[in-house]
This record gives C-alpha cells, sequence and structure tokens, in this order.
C-alpha cells in the first residue's frame, strides 16, 4: 500500500519534532550558565534584601533594609539625585547632538565610512581608561581644556575639585563614550528613510527645514525611543567612570556618588550585603518605572 | 607451597609497614633531633645556616593577594628581573622535604569577597587577610597564641607594635587576640625636595617637624621659584588621604578617633577639639598647596626630577623606592616622620598585610611552619628585593640592600610608631563620612565645626543602624 500524503506528512513532522530536542541539547550549556550565574543570583540578591547578612552571618529583618534605604539613608537619595542628574543632562545632550551630527554624516559625500569610524573609537574605549586620560584633561593646572579656556580669555575651571563641575567633567566623559553608538544608531535609521518621500516633498516645495522637520525627524521617533530607553538604563547603572575619578566615596563631597557606587560601597566594601541587595532592587524598579514612562512619553509599543 | 610462602612474606611485609607507619604519629613533634643544619644563601646572596627537617609531609596551599608572579619576569619600564614565588617554593620545600606549596594568586579587586568565599569552602591553608578583623569575627581563622607558645616562636624578632597591630577577636571572645603573623609592613612617612628647599634657602625638615615648623617652611616656599622661575607649592598630600592626615595631626594634638573593635561597639570623637584644631590646620595648609589638592590632583610631578611640591605630607613605601633608586632623584629628596603625639609616642595609622591561617585547614602544623617561614630573612629579603613590601622583621636593618638605600632607615624605624590596632572604622562607613566632610570644610562648603559635627552624628547613625 503506498503512503498517503497524510502520512508522509505526519511522519516527517514526528521526525522534525524528535530533531528539534537535539538543539535543545546544544542549549543546555548556555542555559544552565544563565541559570546558575544569572537566575540564581538574582532570585538570592531578592532572598538577601530581606536578611542583615555580613556574607556568613544572617539574620530575617523583613522589609527594614528597604525602609531604612527609604527613609533614613541620606547618602542613598544622594546617590539617587547625583545619577538622574547625570543622566538626564547626558542623555538630553548626546542623543540631539548625536542625531545632528549622524545627518551631517550621513549627507557627506565622501568618507561616511571613516567619520562613522571616527566617532564609535569612543565607544569601544575602555571607560576606566578614557577616565584617567579625561583626569588629565580636566587638570586645573596641566588639562588641555583649562588651556583652552584660558586662551580665550575664560578663567580656568577647577573641574574635579567642584561638585557641579565634576558632575559635567562626567556628563562630558559620559557623552563622548556614548556618541559613536547614537550616531551609528542615527545613520542606520536615516538610510531607511525613502528618498522619495524628499523627492515628493521637493516637487510640493518643502524647504530642506520643513523636509527635516517633517519628514527626517518624525521618521527618527522609533530610533529616539530607542535610545532613550538605552541611554537611562545605561547612565543609570552608572558606575565604573565615577568610581576611577571620584573613589568609593564618590569624591568631591559624594558628587559622583552613584546608586551602584552606592550598592558597591555598602555590599563589597561594606559587606552589608542585605542593604546592598535591597538598593539593587530599588535600582531594578527605578530602571522598570523609567523605562516605562519613556515608552509611554515616546509612544513605543512594546 | 611457593605461592604460599610468597603470600605470607608480602603480608609480612604489609604488616609491618602498618605497624611502622602507625607508629609514626599525625601529631607533628618537635623533636630537635629531626632538625638538620645546613648553609643556605639569602636573596641578596647571604650564607646563612638554614634548618631543615623531614617532620612534615603534605601539601600547604597559600592565598596571595596582589602582583605575584610564580615565574620570574622583567620588569617594563625599569628593566629589572623579578623573581618569582617559585623561588620561595623551592625554598621552603628544601627547608621542609616531603612537603609541597601551592599557591593561588589573586588580584586586589573584591579580594574581601574572594576571601571570605575560599575560607568557607577551606580552599586554602594560609591566607593574607588584609581585612583580618572581620574574617576573625565569623571564626574563620585559627588562633595563632597556642602555636606561638608551643613552638617559643620569638615574637621580639618582629618590628614592635606588628603583631599588636593585627590582633583580632574571634566570634565569642572579648578581648583582642593574635589570629595572624605580619609579612607585609606598610608606613607612611613625609618627604620633601632638597632642591626646592635649597632653592628658595630654606633650611631642610627636621627629623620630626613640627606643625608650626611644616606650616613656615611650606608658606616660605610657595610662589615663583627664584631660580627657576617655576611656580612652587610648599605642600602637598595625596587627596584621598586628607581624613588620614587630618587624623594623624589630631592624634598628634593629644586627640583619639574613637573607641571600641566591633562595629556595632564604635564610639567617635569626629568633632572633638583635637579634631576640629586639627582640620583648622590643615586648612591654613591648603593656601600653599596646589589646586585640586584636595581631590587628588596636583602631585604628579612628585617623586620626579620636575617636581614642584616642595613637602609631601604623606608617602607610601613605593613612592620611597621608586624615588631613591632612581639615578636622577636619589639625591633629591629627604624623609621625616608623621606628626607624633609626644605622650604616647605614637603617630600614623597602622597598614600593611598579615597572613593567617585557615581554622578548617587540614595541614595546620605545616601551615603554621609556612607562617614563620614567611617571618624568615629569607622569604622577607625575597618580598622587599622583588616586591618592594616593607620588611617586617627587625634585622631588615642588616640587609645592604635596605640599608644603602637613603631613608630606608627612618621609613622602617617609622612603622614601630604607627597606632595599633588597626583603625577598625576604616573599614566601615565611617570612614567615608569622615572623607565627606573633610571635602566639605576644605571646598569651602561648611566650617570645620559643621562638617566635623556632621560626620560624627552620621557616623554614630550608622552604629546604631547596625543590626
Amino acid at each position: 500500500m503506498q503512503p498517503t500524503m497524510k502520512t508522509i506528512s505526519s511522519k516527517n513532522h514526528k521526525k522534525m519534532k524528535e530533531q528539534s530536542y537535539v538543539w535543545y541539547l546544544f542549549l543546555l550549556p548556555a542555559l544552565i550558565g544563565i541559570i546558575l550565574f544569572m537566575v540564581y543570583p538574582v532570585l538570592e540578591s531578592f532572598r538577601l534584601s530581606f536578611f542583615s547578612s555580613n556574607g556568613v552571618k544572617e539574620t530575617f529583618v523583613g522589609i527594614s533594609n528597604y525602609t531604612q534605604l527609604i527613609l533614613k539613608e541620606e547618602v542613598f537619595w544622594k546617590a539617587i539625585f547625583n545619577t538622574f542628574y547625570m543622566a538626564i543632562f547626558q542623555v538630553a545632550i548626546a542623543v540631539p547632538l548625536g542625531f545632528v551630527i549622524a545627518t551631517l554624516i550621513n549627507n557627506l559625500p565622501h568618507f561616511k565610512d571613516l567619520f562613522k569610524v571616527l566617532f564609535f573609537i569612543p565607544y569601544i574605549t575602555s571607560l576606566v581608561a578614557a577616565s584617567m586620560v579625561f583626569m588629565y584633561l580636566f587638570h586645573p593646572e596641566m588639562g588641555p581644556i583649562n588651556y583652552l579656556l584660558e586662551s580665550i580669555g575664560l578663567p580656568g575651571i577647577n573641574w574635579l575639585s567642584d561638585p557641579l563641575s565634576a558632575k559635567w567633567a562626567v556628563i562630558i566623559l559620559g557623552i563622548w563614550n556614548w556618541m559613536g553608538f547614537v550616531i551609528v544608531i542615527c545613520i542606520a535609521n536615516l538610510q531607511t528613510i525613502p528618498a522619495q518621500l524628499y523627492e515628493a516633498a521637493e516637487i510640493d516645495g518643502a524647504n530642506s527645514f520643513q523636509k527635516f522637520a517633517y519628514i527626517t525627524t518624525p521618521k527618527m521617533m522609533p530610533t529616539f525611543s530607542f535610545l532613550l530607553i538605552m541611554g537611562f538604563i545605561r547612565t543609570l547603572q552608572r558606575f565604573g567612570e565615577t568610581y576611577t575619578i571620584g573613589g568609593l566615596e564618590g569624591s568631591p563631597m559624594r558628587s559622583l556618588y552613584t546608586i551602584v557606587g552606592f550598592i558597591y560601597d555598602r555590599g563589597f566594601n561594606g559587606t552589608e550585603y542585605g542593604l546592598a541587595s535591597a538598593a539593587a532592587y530599588i535600582l531594578f524598579m527605578i530602571i522598570m518605572v523609567v523605562t516605562l514612562i519613556n515608552m509611554k512619553l515616546s509612544k513605543m509599543n512594546v | 607451597m611457593f605461592k604460599r610462602g610468597l603470600a605470607i612474606a608480602l603480608a609480612g611485609t604489609l604488616a609491618l609497614s602498618v605497624l611502622f607507619t602507625g607508629c609514626s604519629s599525625d601529631e607533628p613533634e618537635n623533636s630537635s633531633n629531626d632538625v638538620k643544619q645546613e648553609e643556605s644563601k639569602t636573596a641578596s646572596g647571604k650564607e646563612e645556616v638554614k634548618e631543615t627537617t623531614d617532620e612534615y609531609s603534605g601539601t600547604v596551599t597559600v592565598q596571595m593577594i596582589g602582583d605575584w608572579e610564580m615565574e620570574t619576569t622583567t620588569d617594563p619600564l625599569t628593566g629589572v628581573k623579578r623573581e618569582g614565588l617559585e623561588v620561595v617554593k623551592e625554598e621552603f620545600e628544601s627547608r621542609y622535604p616531603g612537603t609541597t606549596v601551592e599557591y593561588v594568586i589573586m588580584g586586589w579587586d573584591s579580594y574581601t569577597q574572594k576571601t571570605q568565599t575560599m575560607l568557607s569552602v577551606n580552599e586554602c591553608d594560609v591566607y593574607q587577610v588584609p581585612g583580618i578583623a572581620a574574617f576573625a569575627d565569623q571564626g574563620f581563622l585559627e588562633p595563632l597564641e597556642p602555636y606561638i607558645e608551643k613552638d617559643g616562636y620569638d615574637l621580639g624578632q618582629l618590628i614592635e607594635g606588628q603583631i599588636d597591630g593585627w590582633k583580632a577577636m574571634g566570634p565569642d571572645e572579648t578581648d583582642l587576640h593574635i589570629y595572624g603573623l605580619p609579612v607585609i609592613g606598610d608606613t607612611r612617612t613625609m618627604m620633601y625636595d632638597k632642591e626646592i628647599f635649597d632653592q628658595w634657602g630654606v633650611e631642610y625638615l627636621s627629623e620630626r617637624p613640627t606643625l608650626e615648623e611644616i606650616k613656615e617652611k611650606a608658606a616660605a616656599m610657595t610662589g615663583t621659584n627664584p631660580v627657576t622661575g617655576v611656580q612652587n607649592y610648599g605642600i602637598a598630600w595625596r587627596g584621598r588621604d586628607t581624613a588620614d592626615t587630618m587624623v594623624n595631626i589630631a592624634e598628634s594634638l593629644g586627640g583619639t578617633w574613637g573607641d571600641g573593635f566591633r562595629f556595632k561597639e564604635l564610639t567617635f570623637n569626629f568633632n572633638s577639639p583635637e579634631f576640629v584644631q586639627a582640620a583648622d590646620y590643615l586648612l591654613e595648609l591648603l593656601a600653599y598647596a596646589p589646586e585640586g589638592v584636595v581631590t587628588g590632583q596636583g602631585l604628579e610631578t612628585f617623586g620626579t626630577s620636575q617636581n614642584n611640591v616642595a613637602i609631601n605630607l604623606r608617602v607610601g613605601p613605593n613612592n620611597y623606592y621608586n624615588t631613591y633608586v632612581t639615578p636622577d632623584t636619589i639625591d633629591k629628596y629627604g624623609t621625616s616622620y608623621l606628626f607624633i603625639n609626644e605622650n604616647e609616642g605614637m603617630g600614623g595609622m597602622f597598614a600593611g598585610s598579615p597572613y593567617s591561617i585557615g581554622a578548617t585547614s587540614d595541614n595546620k602544623d605545616l601551615a603554621w611552619e609556612y607562617l614563620k617561614f614567611m617571618t624568615s630573612d629569607f622569604y622577607q629579603e625575597y618580598q622587599w628585593k622583588n616586591y618592594q613590601s616593607l620588611p617586617v622583621i627587625k634585622s631588615a636593618t642588616e640587609w645592604d640592600d635596605f640599608v644603602n638605600i637613603p631613608g630606608m632607615d627612618l621609613v622602617l624605624d617609622s612603622m614601630k610608631y604607627l597606632w595599633t590596632p588597626r583603625y577598625p572604622y576604616r573599614a566601615g562607613q565611617p570612614r567615608g563620612i569622615l572623607t565627606d566632610s573633610v571635602e566639605r570644610f576644605m571646598l569651602g562648603e561648611s566650617t570645620t565645626e559643621e562638617a566635623l559635627n556632621d560626620a560624627q552624628t552620621q557616623a554614630d547613625e550608622w552604629v546604631a543602624s547596625l543590626k
């Protein structure tokens, strides 16, 4: 008896289903790694946030780590303020500036790739190494930045000794480091906008500004949403550069003390693991809320 | 018949071997009959008599923190060869035939957590434990007093204060006890640029300068150098050490940081009159320091031939070594003691690294032998010569390589004046709280009294918050 189409299809389906299990076997090492090194620590950290723990001795304290952070730890609120201050200004400057530079590069007749590479290099540079260089650039006496300011008649700034200018030094470093990513993402989006839209607009008599305002900018909105969300997630987790420049205490006067800096300080330096875990979960909540707000504001669909 | 005889012979051999093995005790005994003496050479090639003993066996695993290397390497900057740990491994194994040393080397990043994990799972026998108090408090470390007593180990060979500095408390103890032997020494001294002093016509710093002397000389050397025309600063210190410098000054004025050893029991004197006086003094010095000194800028050229700062209030061991072995700078710099409290005869924060035995070590007796070996001339000289770690033994003053470096005798001597035990508050939040407050008055954001009162309140609140 000849096999019917139905029986052949059923056999193939069964065979394919059997074969698909093989692929799961290949995924197993990665899955085990994720469970052991990501899922377990995340859950363990959540459990720890309800304990007073120095890593060995543990006492259940309920939600008092959370209430202590929110109600008593002024320095935690200072860390939150510093983190948001630097995050807001960095994202608010880097995204529009990156977009403008991306537009300029996109309109270049030649050397587009060269400029893309030049702007992208800082993004792949180690932030710790870059921070060391920036400490020299911002040096009050030997630094080229003050030299430039003074050469145009402006007074030099003691950048890293003043709480406000120290934050701005970190913001500038952050913009320099992240700009390449913004530019590359913006260029990728700019190149997907159909040329016909601009041709039609020209026929209708639109000038360059109108094309930019009514075609380019609306078409870039999903990219701006993405950059806004990624930018905030990245900057709210800021630590490497502030630790290198300001040390464990976020000097001067804790102006560079960030939320992750607080977690590192209280957890790894002070062995107050319960408190640090609670701070990590508060940071998680903050990032989640900020991301939801950003998605809502930028009308990004999930 | 033959097979039966062979079986009986084999069984007899086995029984005899078991019998003889059974006779040897697991507990090593210090029988002087087992100790042999042999000629040996120290790292500098000096002949010494070393003792060897074959009464120990097994493996001792040693955890070490820092840039230790097993093999000989060459410093990329100076081109100087650095002998690897294989040298000390070979020496120990030759002193204790039948034993093996293994090393677990790790970086300084998160060393407390890594050490804690290793102690929890009995990874090693011997540990480098700069954070000894926290580990002893958790019952992770073996008390060493019984070993010292049983062995007749001479604590007098160590520089004064080194044992007291690392004393700690076990979980159920109320007094400080010995849980670690000092191995790496550390201290701070003042350094000054003799060339700048000469150019300004100012007399060099005395060996034990007073607060007034420092201020006067710093003021005299701030401005445009009369010979070179370069801007000079009278004084500077490492920005992140400002709080420690203030504590040193306050203690020299009769103050103390506070009292207690366990975090929950700490009390502080951060707003005492001596602290306020020290803070005001540092504020006065600020007028003679480079801009940015509070946040660690301005001392970049100190220790080089291009230096523009006359006095550095606080210098660590690496600075001395690098400065004094370089031909350009060997005669340029001088060294003085930190501020000393005349009544107590002490001044400066105790620092360095002790080594301890893990409480769950399987080979504690051999681990103790390794600890003793680390305080031997051979090991200490190896560390100094290859890693510039300050020795902790008095006999270092007899090493040619050591005494021929200018200032090193003073540096070594300064170690015995350091305040002991190690300041416990520096391992907790009060360290950051004090730094924050010091920066606040140094940057003109508050008065010294306000800032120190705030530090006192915050530090007290932190202690109260500990459950």
